[in-house]
């Protein structure tokens, strides 16, 4: 009877949570790299 | 083994009740112990053996049939304690009694290696402690708010109870406002950070991405049927 509506939720709460941890990831990688990129350019 | 249905006689119900309890809380010993050692840092090699034979325990209750609390959930618990922990006993070192032994050692000798945040002018402020740009700031923030809550969560999450579990979530999602701002904030100053270190970028990345991985938590708890924790 309510299946579908709450394993619709559950699919978009799927989704929104890879997206967030794409999301987040991608960023602590962003900064991994930018801190490489400072690592290459200077005399630490 | 009772057979009786009577009020007050037991059942083996009780029985597997009781034989469950007894063999988690025995489990459970073995890992607080594991634990305490290793949110000390300093003697978390003591702590490991110890934590992992009583995850041993609870793998060995688990298959035998015994109702024990589900291996996923003691990982995080104990994972989620053992970084606050962790985090609190460095950085309360490191904001109250930074000119003990013990922190200008070890911190120092961390600064050294990985984060010149812990060398570089280290107790030349009036507060002490480390003298990178937003370090205090972010330890008189976190440790009274964050990882007490985290600790008195992964506790309660331990246990099973229901505002263990929502706390868990609040907590892990204060993790992520931590890390973001954190690691921005090592960036911004990277050139005080990682001046001179033994090890830069890599050296601290690689030991810094345990405290991070408390986030792998929030596609679980997000995920996780709630019915199993109880009020």
């Amino acid at each position: 009877m309510n299946e579908q509506p709450i394993s619709q939720q559950d699919r978009r709460r799927r989704r929104g949570l890879i997206i967030f941890q794409i999301l987040m990831y991608g960023y602590l990688l962003m900064m991994f790299v930018i801190q490489m990129y400072m690592y290459s350019q200077r005399d630490w | 083994m009772s057979k009786s249905i009577s009020m007050g006689a037991r059942t083996a119900l009780d029985d597997h009740h009781d034989l469950s309890r007894q063999a988690q809380w025995q489990a459970d010993k073995w890992m607080i112990g594991g634990s305490v050692f290793m949110g000390t840092a300093i003697l978390g090699l003591i702590g490991l053996p110890l934590f992992m034979y009583g995850l041993m325990l609870q793998v060995r209750a688990q298959k035998i049939g015994l109702s024990v609390r589900p291996i996923i959930v003691t990982l995080i618990g104990y994972l989620v304690i053992i970084d606050a922990a962790l985090n609190s006993f460095g950085w309360s070192l490191d904001m109250i009694a930074n000119h003990t032994l013990l922190a200008r050692v070890f911190l120092q000798g961390w600064g050294n290696l990985f984060d010149a945040g812990y060398y570089w002018h280290y107790n030349e402020l009036w507060i002490g402690g480390a003298t990178a740009p937003g370090e205090k700031a972010w330890e008189i923030a976190l440790l009274p708010i964050v990882f007490c809550m985290r600790m008195a969560a992964g506790i309660a999450f331990l246990q099973m109870k229901r505002w263990g579990h929502q706390w868990l979530v609040v907590t892990c999602w204060f993790g992520v406002v931590i890390w973001i701002g954190y690691v921005a904030n090592m960036t911004i100053f990277a050139d005080v950070r990682y001046s001179g270190v033994v090890f830069p970028v890599v050296g601290w990345w690689l030991y810094d991405i345990f405290y991070i991985t408390p986030f792998l938590a929030i596609p679980y708890l997000h995920t996780v049927n709630r019915e199993i924790f109880s009020d």
